[in-house]
């Protein structure tokens, strides 16, 4: 079967709740649509796949599907992820009126994100990029009434727009450079090459939100609960990693895969500082997204394709079940501050699925981050870096885990008791499952090398299947324990919230001085960055204002208006015909 | 031969036939009549296309596959623009006898041959084109601006004119002397044609003219008008001036600068209308660029873009247009219209998409044909300018949609119908944009066509 197919059903669904004017079956209809699309995914077979759309002067314009063992986790990943969040909607998107919009811009959001992972030529990887940017705007911005969230979308947007022109500019330098569109294709001329392959890193970077693009996504918060957790497990910052890991032989061709280890490094220090020192829930889990998918490229970046494929499929599961836990407990205690979302324990589902995403993030045995860290962590042969990893996991797993011992403590309000209790049972059952494959996923580990090298494609020969050391199992648990004692010792429930230790992470001197050095030596170079960004999120309007300001001031005065177009005609033939003299254009 | 024949005696029949129809004033049988006759030259210029038809008559008609596929966009056009005027204005009569003249400069300036055609071709579509603007009466500054517009854009034709029958010695178009008086003629060609082009900084005055007119009298402007000084600049520069390799790179600046103030500007507009005014601007922007590249691969790209742009630009003023009579002029009166007439809010919505570039529209094969033509004749830096802009553009087509989709209905939450032809005129567009972005395969073969064509004489 086509593997474009696949998209048909969402776009049925798009098509449908755009015709029908219901507000109630819209939910029934995209879910459905990703039931179809999932089940769909049995036909597709390993392969090339050309659709030829027009031909211009014998050369063929079209899209290619490429399935290959990579791009079918990522398809797995979506089809697995979307439904659960869709049933999530089902109790936490409850206004009728925003209802269509929602489900429209969510379908065509993971209907782009199956295109981008099939991808086989530029065309369609553009294509597929260029509708993640302009969806995620949409979402990021869903409640245009608040000021924050329409600021925050721009911020996005603005950020994603660097990517989408890097990445034109350099489809546009291999396409002059070879003549063709397809994704294996590699300039041999080494100028052309280091070009595309820089351009494309800063796709990569934006995308993924990375140093020094990293801003964004903690701000994109703004949106739906469900919308954060789909793009930030399956859908948007994973297309900048997968890019990169499909992307990979032009990279290595290119000599640049130093900068992206650099870079992600830089981003993994920067958002578990951040992560350690933010309060509000969904921001905290924001920067441990950040931080992951610098893990990702990382160890991508150190030659482990394979452990950063592992740690990429067990970083969706259990990141969208945190969302959906950190939503809940928004949801029933109208709070988003860690130290103010208490009475977890009132419902012992969400206790319970949470703690598994929470364990599952920091790192503890059976459950699926840990072997994702030890994936990573068993690839590298450098002690440093073995031991800049220690401690990292560390931290994650002190940062991570303070959410359960602060939201484990008693509430004493009985709304908040009641709206546990009353949490809808969609919500529920989609966290369930969840963290299900959360615990399912870490049984991949063991079959993830041999599931990758399982047919023949551009990639195949940088898999390898992973392997465990005894001492990697005793590292990685002692890390997560010993997070878990410093996490405890700073915040279980005997303790006040202004116990000693606490106090010193939150408003001690070191660690403030400590994030802020950080902060400030690498922010300053990302403030070049920033200037670019403040000018085309505020630069353009500022520059639109002004002319239209002068053209609304030349208009009240009509005859003025004409003379100044006169003046400005002549003034611009007068420079023209300089020009055609000037320039010796007579030949 | 006879084809010419059979093609002049149609059109013929359709201006004096309005002539008639006009002084019994039975508004419903003159459209019939103008629907049925612009169809038979729409049928008539396919034919010819389709057959490669390349013939001169009289020595001043000239019918080629360049012609042919403009006439092609200003019949079909015309014929849109008849359905939105039969609904949106009182005198239907009138304005038919004048879209009739509009048409016949439109057909003679295709089919020129020599500047002294292109030059009563383009002055027998703008006249009417001033008195169609003041059939509303509230137009009057719209219809003098045009006008003002217009006599500069003439006499700067005229002078243009002068210089380059004494550098060529001929009003012939097909050139081969070079003096430095020619270069002046062309730099004037830019500017006078550029003028109805909308080509920055010598169309200040088109965003008042398009958002004072009608609608559907802003869809002709737009839609028509200036893809008719887009036909003449392209015949002219590239029969003319095909060796003056400065002239085109003139025209890239023109087409980078054109871009990034329709773009910018577009994005502080509250007015719907005043907002496609500019953003036509920046489609202009585009449609330069395949130009200045003077290869056929970009010509082609431009070609394309310029159809394309041209029933997307109908369309959402027939869109516009009823938004207006229902007194709905800014983007945030648009809240809540999805909920008070479906179809509008999805018409809007999807030409709005076919501006951006959303793939199996029209403007995205126009576009992407003019990028990948320019990359291809080594002016890669012109395609990177284009995409920003039309990553840019995202911002304030966007915006519109999303005011359609989301917010509450501020106004009554009566919903409200829409007249059939203006019904009809939005659904052919529709089908158009997405035929032809679906499957345009024929339509590039017929734009490059024209290309080669007009590059090999």
């Amino acid at each position: 079967m086509l593997p474009f197919l696949l998209v048909f059903p969402l776009l049925l669904a798009v098509a449908l709740i755009a015709l029908l004017r219901s507000s109630s079956l819209p939910r029934y209809l995209a879910l459905a649509a990703t039931i179809a699309s999932l089940l769909m995914l049995f036909f597709i077979h390993y392969g090339v796949y050309n659709v030829g759309w027009f031909s211009i002067g014998g050369a063929v314009v079209g899209f290619t599907a490429s399935i290959t063992p990579v791009s079918l986790l990522l398809l797995v990943i979506v089809l697995l992820i979307a439904p659960s969040i869709f049933l999530y909607s089902f109790g936490y998107m409850k206004k009728p009126s925003e209802q269509r919009r929602y489900y429209i811009e969510m379908l065509i959001f993971e209907a782009a994100m199956l295109v981008f992972a099939m991808s086989g030529n530029y065309i369609t990887l553009f294509l597929a990029w260029e509708f993640l940017s302009f969806m995620s705007y949409m979402l990021i911005g869903f409640y245009k009434e608040k000021a924050s969230a329409a600021r925050s979308a721009r911020k996005a947007i603005s950020t994603v727009l660097i990517g989408d022109i890097a990445i034109i500019a350099a489809i546009a330098v291999i396409w002059t450079a070879t003549g063709s569109f397809s994704i294996g294709s590699i300039p041999s001329n080494p100028a052309y090459l280091l070009a595309s392959a820089l351009l494309l890193c800063v796709a990569i970077l934006t995308k993924s939100a990375q140093f020094p693009f990293q801003e964004w996504l903690p701000d994109a918060m703004e949106g739906p609960t469900p919308v954060s957790a789909f793009l930030h497990s399956s859908t948007m910052v994973k297309a900048g990693v997968f890019a990169f890991i499909i992307l990979y032989p032009l990279f290595s061709a290119a000599h640049i895969l130093y900068l992206f280890m650099i870079i992600s490094a830089i981003t993994i220090v920067i958002s578990t500082l951040g992560a350690a020192k933010e309060m509000q829930i969904k921001r905290v889990i924001a920067y441990s997204t950040t931080q992951e998918l610098g893990l990702m490229i990382f160890a991508a970046s150190i030659g482990s394709i394979t452990a950063a494929l592992y740690f990429f499929l067990v970083q969706s599961f259990y990141k969208s079940l945190l969302f959906f836990s950190s939503g809940s407990v928004m949801e029933a205690t109208g709070e988003d501050s860690l130290d103010r979302t208490t009475g977890l324990k009132e419902n012992r589902i969400i206790y319970i699925t949470t703690i598994i995403g929470v364990l599952s993030l920091a790192g503890f045995l059976p459950f699926s981050g840990f072997f994702g860290n030890v994936g990573i962590g068993s690839s590298v042969s450098s002690f440093w870096v073995y031991l800049f990893l220690s401690v990292i996991g560390f931290s994650t797993s002190f940062f991570i885990i303070r959410w359960i011992m602060l939201a484990s403590k008693k509430t004493e309000n009985q709304k908040t008791k009641l709206a546990y209790r009353k949490m809808p049972k969609s919500m529920i059952v989609s966290m369930v499952f969840l963290s299900a494959l959360a615990l399912l996923s870490s049984a991949a580990f063991f079959y993830i090398g041999s599931f990758l090298s399982g047919s023949a494609y551009p990639l195949q020969g940088y898999i390898s299947a992973l392997g465990i050391r005894s001492y990697d199992i005793v590292i990685e648990t002692a890390l997560a324990l010993l997070g878990l004692f410093a996490s405890y010792y700073a915040f279980s429930h005997n303790k006040k919230i202004s116990g000693r230790l606490v106090h010193m992470i939150h408003n001690s001197d070191i660690f403030n001085a400590l994030y802020t050095y950080f902060a400030d030596v690498l922010l300053a170079i990302a403030s070049g960055v920033a200037i670019f960004d403040r000018f085309l999120s505020n630069g353009f309007e500022d520059i639109g204002r002004g002319i239209s300001l002068s053209g609304r001031g030349l208009r009240r005065f009509a005859v003025g208006d004409i003379n100044t177009y006169v003046f400005v005609l002549i003034a611009a033939i007068a420079a023209a015909l300089w020009y055609a003299y000037a320039l010796g254009v007579i030949k | 031969m006879i084809f010419v024949l059979v093609f002049l005696t149609v059109s013929a029949m359709l201006l004096i036939g309005n002539l008639a129809l006009g002084v019994l004033e039975k508004k419903s049988v003159q459209l019939a009549y103008n629907i049925l006759f612009l169809i038979i030259l729409a049928g008539l210029s396919l034919a010819g296309l389709a057959y490669g038809m390349e013939t001169t008559f009289l020595n001043v008609i000239s019918i080629n596959p360049f012609s042919l596929f403009f006439i092609l966009i200003f019949s079909m056009g015309m014929l849109l623009v008849n359905l939105l005027a039969y609904s949106y204005s009182d005198n239907y009569g009138d304005f038919a006898i004048l879209s009739v003249f509009a048409l016949a400069g439109m057909y003679m300036l295709s089919m020129s041959n020599s500047l002294i055609t292109i030059f009563i071709g383009l002055e027998l579509a703008s006249l009417p084109s001033v008195f169609i603007i003041l059939l509303s009466k509230k137009s009057v500054e719209a219809a003098a601006k045009f006008f003002i517009m217009a006599s500069i854009a003439i006499s700067l034709l005229s002078l243009a004119i002068v210089l380059f029958y004494g550098g060529s010695g001929s009003l012939s178009l097909t050139n081969t002397a070079h003096s430095e008086m020619l270069v002046f003629g062309a730099v004037l060609f830019i500017v006078s044609l550029g003028i109805d082009a909308s080509i920055f900084p010598f169309n200040l005055l088109i965003p008042d003219v398009y958002e004072g007119a009608p609608a559907y009298v802003t869809g002709m402007l737009g839609g028509l008008n200036k893809k008719l000084a887009f036909a003449a600049l392209i015949q002219i520069l590239i029969l003319a001036f095909i060796g003056y390799r400065s002239v085109f790179d003139l025209l890239a600046v023109f087409s980078v600068i054109t871009m990034f103030f329709g773009n910018i500007v577009a994005i502080m507009q509250k007015n719907l209308k005043r907002m496609l005014a500019y953003s036509s601007i920046s489609q202009a922007g585009y449609i330069l660029i395949g130009m200045a590249t003077a290869s056929a691969a970009g010509l082609m790209g431009s070609l394309f873009q310029i159809f394309a742009h041209a029933f997307a630009f109908i369309g959402i003023l027939g869109v516009v247009g009823w938004l207006e009579s229902k007194n709905i002029h800014t983007i945030e009166d648009l809240n809540g219209l999805s909920g008070r007439n479906r179809f509008a809010a999805l018409a809007m919505s999807f030409f709005m998409l076919a501006f951006i570039g959303l793939p199996f529209t029209t403007g995205f094969v126009g576009k992407f044909l003019i990028f990948l033509g320019a990359a291809s004749a080594g002016m890669a830096w012109l395609a990177i300018l284009g995409i920003i802009n039309s990553v840019i553009s995202v911002y304030y087509y966007s915006r519109p949609i999303m005011a359609a989709y989301t917010g509450e209905n501020r106004g009554v939450l009566k919903r409200i119908k829409m007249e059939k032809p203006v019904v009809a005129a939005i659904s052919i567009a529709i089908i158009i944009t997405v035929v032809f972005g679906v499957y345009p395969q024929p339509l590039i073969a017929v734009a490059h066509n024209a290309a080669v064509y007009l590059l090999r004489t």
